[in-house]
């Protein structure tokens, strides 16, 4: 039996049914694991009560032989451009200067409708698919053979807030669970001392919504995504007590003890309660926690070689305050090496951040003055980090199993804004997938000449259905993972998602 | 594998090239045997009851024939090849082919199809399944009053609660659990009505108060207590989502938003009665004129998540600008209908509800209520008096503005066109010197935390110029109060060069760099060059302009003039040291962009407006009769004294509130439009693009009898859009209203409701465990006039809440036997106290808890880049500050950014409505509880004041059992303890009573 902190939880209290119990305050065990318990001992089938609660039963959706079992989304903050990154348009550069005119009004977000801007870099193919790649994610040649491009997104709204929430947590409005919090709902935990959900924020703070794109909200709070800052002194909230003088490590060992005795004689006079117990080993299990977070996220076992390839800096150095590749770099590989280290030691979800909120001078993607002063450092610094990431858990044998899903806000126009930027482009953009089952080395639905809108208007892409196909590769019918929640079931995928068949190895 | 295609293609009909539907079939069709099948296997799945994609069905005969969002009607009967239904299943229309998935319809079942169609479609009544009546359910049947029911053992029921609650118990042959102990019930009570723990005198008091009544007036106590309506107010605030920020993008806060917080706790401590405290969150302003809850009660509406940029950034003439107001109507509407009716209407915003009564248009109806209200801060004042006499000022300066323009029409038609002449001018200059504030201020400097460094921007002229003048403008920017001149600096210099980094061959053009100079404003400044020559006109300020708690430099325009007067710097290159580059407003290019502020001022071909208006005086002086004269100037003077007497009164307060807005900008509201209602369509699947039928301002169709639309005379004020639902959701025969909050009365009570889905009582949520209490409690509480602390003191001084949550072992076995979920309630359940109890709990026992009430909400964070999108930091908050000591009613409570410990003890999250809060005991909320640093700071005060107020080591961890459990240590406990305190420090030992279940649970 898995007696996870995160997913914790044995048989209710008085007061409720075991396994409402279980389900509201978060199934505990894990869906699996408890659906399995639950089994076991008859609950699902045989309670008069039956039937009022299978809405929160994410076994019922999990039908399909999973093909991963982890995910990694690298969420690019303020919407990364796919036509200096990905999506290679000729089309731009033959005409760059021009007045750009797709034939039909454009509403954009700034009116920052200027002429038609080619890249300011150069594309090359790369590996066997002969897949075209801006020079500033020229790391990621190394691995394109592995990734299947999605060219054909679309999202709702060209708003950052809206559109942050919607590719995070599949709704345009705050109060929607984080898919990482979805996927822990649905699959539990593999290490019950490591957090299900772990989110690896940008440095320079969070992006538009913060924490609302990452949260439980109406599933139980332990499927949250926990904040890790790597790098900083405290990389998780209260792992350990602050420095204050009275706390020594013996005077800790001491105080659990004397707890549990107490917590064990209140819980005698108290029969039949079986939260009173389970609090007692939240306890343990922090403690064991206090124990295996920082062993998973010291680097400094990490050899040279390998700080190397995710591009780190392993000495201690004063960054320049302007934006640069390399800070980039080395900030975003830490991140990307922890994630891999957690990735081994069993957390399900890791979410990576690259920039964060829209200010000035710019700290994210948002590049509506001048796309090569922000996109140029941040791509190279992503792209260093993610392209090691895939080769380290290919290395391992880990990306057959794990997903990596790059994703962003929205897509930026053809045309220029203040000279040198682009606007908001919300019709189109770029996603790209790989490992955990993903088809290696495709291109799915092409945008049109510009990267504008989708070349086939009628049949575009949308989140729902990424959120769908990697539903899918964990085992899940994404109409079937539900939790009901004020009258109505909600899913990641609200009422749309078609799995994206030809994205299926 | 480049560019791999995967277009779907759908199985062959046999008819792909044929543009032409295949041929009907010749028998006579009849529906039951030839068609419903097909529609069975192809079509219900996503077009019957389950699901309506499109909008349409093909189970009822109606749905089938008139309904669709895209197409309908859908079938035409007699003409089988005008049915858009034909062309889909026939694959004829390549945009939409039906069935979407699954096996195509075969040529054979097309033609079937074709000849039903066009046979006139028949489609027997009988053939449709009977409708339910969509009133049909426990929650929208009439409420009425239940009698009580008979029970054996009558001697326990203290109250009806207890006969209802026992017969259902005795018919499951369960019998309840004894009384508890006083020391039990006066932390259970404590706990419920104020959320605090009780203090160990009151303690003592209660457990050896002899009197019969001394439960009685122990209820009455806690009821009467100002801590009673915060900790009901916290519960409330649950279910409206109330927060301090904004959320979404930037989350900049809502510095006016405790008004509402505060008006809670009043009304929950006043014990105002219910309906009215409904009737005040909707409509307050109207329907209860000049009082101060009237207007503060509007934060309810306001109370949810905004969208700062997709208003403030887009207008409502973008799709991006209409789903953001469309968003924000649709959490009005769900607030208020999940709030108050435990209601989830908003389905309805894509379809018609699939599982309660609720049709699009009933939803859209209720957005409509709306339709005139953005979120902002209303003004009123709390003093009635003042309210009166600022109102009373108002219509006073607005009757002398309506005399004034009779008089001026008067003037107008005697002055005849000379005088009109005259009066254009006046206008057109005044326009000239307002356009001013257009998009494009000027460029900026990044901000500095101290004046001295230096920053330079400059202007690259392409090529050497010999330059006559340089010419600047500051900016202006109502920023902090500052308006013209805003971010120039007071020292600097500007210099010409060819080099561009200004190494070599540099002239100083002007120097101000040894004194502060005066700040010139918006007038542009003039610095002669005399031929010079130079490609680059550089400006260095070496000391920075203040703005808040920094430092900046910004400037509106630099114009830079050759010989023949041109302007050699327009469209010019721009770069500087830096550059905030906060487009519209702040970029370099609008440094030579031809436009600086009050730009229409310095056209010297213009008069300006001074000369005009003393033209205009001279003119009427020698033309007007004196008489008219006479009274144009004394309605001149009254008008200045009127507005002296308002400016005169005390400022407004603000309350962040739904109100008619009038802004500027992308954010206008409709004040400009007197707050007229935007009209409101239904949107086909809820898109904005694809607006249906308008709608008037109606509700849903609960009540028999009333009508849906509010039938309100054409034209109304908006408000009466709002007055009207307050009026139907607190009507008595509401059948949901009443039953919504005695519901979640008794959910705070007990740890859950009679209906555990508290915010939903429509088919997906649950039943009632005992519906004849629920309706008797709801009949109860209307008789008694909404009454909630009638309604506390009847749940609290029944049997049934009174019972032990420990029974012993045999009826235990039996209890969990027959009712596992003690849904029948033969024991007292035991409660978790939620993040806030917790947190009140450890400030009271550690003797640092501030009772202060009221007014703006402490902040346990440090905000960092305010500028932009804050960050809340809350590590950098001081935990002894003793004004972070208060409440946790009285949190400023962030969206974005929630605070971590109260986070990990399940706190509510601001976004969403929270009936009930999630219970979780994870190893994070151990780690919280044992490491924050706020519990690490009231550990150590709470062995500070045991060290004050006991002498020696066991008395102190004595008295530390009774602060923190209400009951003394057994002399294990004590003994362990003492020992602990001994070798580790009595502030460790403070945190392991913090950490102990028992401080946690409430039993």
């Amino acid at each position: 039996m898995n007696n996870s902190p995160y997913h914790r939880l044995p048989p209710g209290p008085p007061g409720f049914s075991r396994r409402e119990f279980l389900w509201r305050s978060g199934g505990g065990l894990g869906g699996l694991a408890l659906t399995g318990l639950l089994h076991s001992q008859g609950l699902l089938a045989g309670e008069p009560d039956a039937g009022q609660i299978p809405a929160n039963d994410p076994s019922r959706a999990f039908v399909y032989p999973p093909k991963a079992r982890r995910v990694v989304q690298l969420f690019m903050a303020g919407a990364a451009s796919h036509i200096d990154l990905f999506d290679h348009k000729p089309a731009l550069k033959q005409r760059d200067g021009q007045p750009w005119d797709p034939g039909e009004t454009v509403e954009l977000f700034q009116d920052g409708h200027g002429a038609t801007l080619a890249s300011p870099w150069e594309f090359r193919p790369y590996g066997q698919s002969g897949k075209w790649l801006s020079e500033i994610v020229a790391p990621l040649g190394a691995v394109v053979d592995e990734l299947a491009f999605v060219h054909n997104l679309v999202g709702k709204t060209g708003v950052h807030s809206q559109a942050t929430l919607l590719q995070a947590t599949g709704f345009n409005t705050p109060g929607f669970p984080g898919m990482g919090a979805w996927v822990s709902y649905g699959l539990g935990s593999m290490n019950e001392n490591l957090p299900t959900f772990v989110v690896l924020p940008d440095r320079r703070g969070f992006p538009s919504n913060g924490a609302k794109n990452w949260d439980a909200a109406f599933l139980p709070a332990q499927h949250q995504g926990t904040l890790v800052r790597v790098g900083a002194p405290n990389p998780i909230e209260a792992l350990h007590p602050p420095d204050t003088g009275f706390i020594t490590g013996a005077g800790e060992a001491d105080g659990l003890s004397i707890m549990r005795e107490i917590n064990r004689e209140h819980a005698a006079q108290r029969p039949g309660d079986e939260r009173l117990e389970a609090r007692i080993r939240s306890y343990e299990l922090a403690a064991r926690m206090q124990l295996a977070a920082p062993e998973a996220l010291d680097l400094s076992g990490e050899s040279p070689k390998t700080l190397e390839r995710y591009g780190i800096d392993p000495t201690t150095r004063q960054w320049p305050k302007e934006i640069n590749a390399a800070e980039e770099m080395d900030r975003f590989g830490r991140k990307c090496l922890t994630a891999r280290r957690l990735l081994e030691r069993g957390v399900r979800f890791v979410q990576i951040w690259s920039g964060c909120d829209n200010g000035f001078p710019r700290r994210n993607w948002d590049s509506h003055e001048d796309i090569e002063r922000d996109h140029g450092p941040l791509a190279l610094g992503f792209s260093k980090g993610a392209a090691a990431l895939i080769l380290d858990l290919k290395e391992r044998g880990l990306l057959e199993d794990t997903i990596v899903l790059w994703t962003t806000e929205f897509g930026r126009m053809p045309c220029a804004q203040s000279g040198r930027g682009r606007d908001h482009n919300p019709f189109c953009f770029t996603n790209w997938l790989c490992g955990g089952g993903i088809r290696p080395g495709v291109t799915h639905g092409p945008s049109d000449e510009w990267g504008y809108k989708p070349a086939d208007r009628a049949n575009p892409t949308q989140v729902y259905d990424i959120h769908a196909t990697m539903l899918r590769l964990l085992g899940f019918d994404h109409t079937r993972l539900t939790f009901r929640h004020n009258g109505i079931d909600r899913r990641l995928t609200d009422v749309h998602g078609k799995v994206i068949e030809p994205l299926l190895a | 594998m480049l560019g791999l295609l995967f277009a779907q293609v759908p199985s062959s009909l046999g008819a792909e090239d044929d543009l032409s539907p295949p041929r009907p079939a010749s028998e006579t069709v009849d529906f039951e045997r030839d068609i419903r099948p097909i529609f069975e296997r192809a079509c219900i799945d996503c077009h019957g009851p389950e699901k309506q994609k499109s909008g349409y069905r093909l189970d009822s005969r109606n749905a089938a024939l008139n309904g669709g969002d895209v197409s309908a009607p859908n079938i035409r009967p007699g003409d089988s090849a005008g049915s858009p239904l034909i062309r889909f299943v026939a694959g004829l229309d390549t945009d939409l082919r039906m069935p979407a998935r699954g096996e195509a319809l075969s040529t054979e079942e097309v033609n079937r199809l074709r000849a039903w169609i066009d046979q006139g479609a028949v489609w027997p009544e009988s053939a449709s399944p009977p409708t339910p009546d969509p009133l049909d359910w426990w929650s929208l049947k009439p409420l009425a009053r239940p009698a009580c029911p008979p029970v054996s053992e009558a001697g326990w029921v203290r109250n009806p609660i207890d006969a209802f609650v026992l017969a259902r118990l005795e018919e499951h042959g369960l019998s309840p659990a004894p009384e508890a102990d006083r020391r039990t019930l006066i932390r259970r009570l404590s706990f419920d009505l104020l959320g605090l723990p009780p203090a160990p005198a009151e303690v003592e008091d209660f457990v050896n108060d002899p009197a019969p009544d001394a439960y009685a007036r122990l209820v009455d106590r806690l009821l009467a207590s100002p801590r009673h309506g915060e900790r009901w107010a916290r519960h409330w605030l649950d279910v409206v989502h109330y927060g301090d920020t904004h959320g979404y993008d930037k989350d900049q806060p809502r510095p006016n938003a405790w008004p509402y917080r505060d008006y809670v706790i009043r009304a929950l401590d006043e014990d105002k009665p219910y309906g009215r405290f409904v009737r005040e969150q909707l409509a307050g302003d109207v329907l209860y004129p000049g009082t101060e809850d009237g207007i503060v009660a509007l934060g309810f509406i306001a109370a949810g998540p905004w969208d700062l940029i997709g208003h403030a950034e887009v207008p409502e003439t973008k799709v991006d600008g209409q789903i953001a107001r469309m968003l924000d109507r649709d959490d009005m509407v769900a607030n208020t209908l999940t709030t108050f009716c435990s209601t989830t209407v908003h389905c309805a915003r894509c379809h018609n509800h699939k599982f309660d009564p609720i049709q699009q248009v009933d939803y859209y109806r209720l957005q409509a209520v709306f339709a005139a209200l953005d979120r902002a801060d209303k003004s009123y004042d709390p003093d009635p008096a003042l309210a009166q006499q600022r109102a009373a000022l108002d219509r006073r300066l607005h009757r002398i503005k309506a005399r004034k323009q009779d008089l001026d029409a008067v003037l107008t038609a005697a002055g005849g066109p000379e005088l009109n002449a005259l009066d254009q001018a006046i206008a057109a200059a005044r326009d000239r010197a307002k356009t001013g504030q257009r998009a494009e201020f000027g460029w900026h400097s990044a901000i500095e935390s101290a004046p001295d460094t230096v920053k330079w921007v400059q202007v690259d002229l392409g090529e050497p110029v010999a330059i006559a003048a340089v010419e600047y403008v500051g900016c202006h920017d109502d920023f902090n109060g500052i308006g013209d001149g805003f971010g120039f600096p007071p020292r600097f210099k500007i210099e010409l060069s060819d080099d561009p980094e200004f190494h070599d061959d540099v002239r100083l053009l002007a120097d101000r760099t040894e004194a502060d100079a005066p700040n010139p404003g918006v007038k542009p400044q003039r610095i002669e060059a005399a031929g010079g020559r130079g490609r680059f006109v550089r400006i260095t300020a070496t000391r920075l302009a203040p703005r808040q708690n920094d430092f900046i430099f910004a400037l509106a325009e630099v114009r830079v003039f050759d010989q023949e007067g041109r302007n050699v710097a327009l469209k010019a290159t721009v770069t500087a040291s830096d550059s905030i580059e906060a487009p519209p407003r702040w970029s370099r290019i609008n440094l030579v962009d031809g436009y600086a502020y009050g730009a229409g001022e310095s056209d010297a071909s213009k008069e300006t407006g001074a000369e005009l208006e003393r033209r205009r005086s001279e003119w009427v002086a020698a033309n007007v009769p004196a008489e008219l004269l006479a009274s144009l100037e004394t309605v001149r003077r009254e008008q200045q004294e009127t507005e002296a007497a308002i400016a005169a009164l005390p400022p407004p307060r603000k309350v962040y509130a739904g109100t008619v807005h009038s802004g500027s900008g992308s954010f206008r509201g409709t004040g400009a439009e007197g707050g007229r209602p935007r009209p409101i369509h239904v949107l086909a699947r809820g898109d904005v693009r694809q607006p249906r039928d308008e709608v008037r301002p109606g509700t849903l169709p609960f009540i028999p009898g009333t009508p849906d639309e509010f039938g309100l005379p054409n034209p109304h004020p908006e408000g009466a859009r709002r007055a009207a639902l307050a009026r139907w959701v607190t009507d008595p025969r509401n059948p949901l209203t009443w039953r919504s909050i005695v519901n979640r009365v008794w959910q705070h009570h007990f740890g859950r409701g009679l209906v555990d889905s508290p915010n939903d009582f429509g088919r997906m949520g649950q039943a009632p465990s005992h519906p004849e209490l629920l309706d008797w409690l709801a009949s109860e509480f209307v008789a008694r006039g909404g009454s909630l602390k009638d309604l506390h003191r009847l749940i609290v001084t029944s049997a049934t809440y009174r019972q032990a949550s420990v029974v012993s072992l045999d009826a235990l076995e039996q209890g969990r036997r027959i009712d596992v979920d003690n849904r029948l309630l033969w024991r007292m359940n035991r409660r978790k106290l939620e993040a806030e109890a917790v947190r009140d709990a450890m400030l009271a026992v550690a003797g640092k808890l501030d009772l202060t009430m009221g007014g703006p909400g402490f902040q346990d964070f440090v905000v960092e880049k305010p500028e932009h999108s804050p960050h809340y930091q809350y590590h950098l908050a001081d935990p002894n500050d003793p004004s972070l000591h208060r409440r946790s009613i009285y949190r400023f409570l962030v969206r974005s950014q929630p605070q971590p410990f109260m986070a990990a003890l399940d706190c509510a999250d601001p976004s969403m409505s929270v009936d009930r809060r999630n219970q979780t005991l994870t190893a994070l909320q151990a780690l919280a509880l044992r490491n924050d640093r706020l519990v690490i700071a009231l550990a150590a005060a709470f062995a500070e004041r045991l060290t004050a107020e006991s002498t020696d080591a066991g008395s102190r961890i004595e008295r530390a059992f009774r602060l923190a459990l209400g009951r003394p240590a057994t002399p294990d406990e004590r003994e362990a303890l003492t020992g602990y305190a001994r070798q580790h420090g009595l502030p460790n030992a403070c945190r392991v009573l913090f950490n102990l279940n028992e401080f946690t649970f409430v039993d």
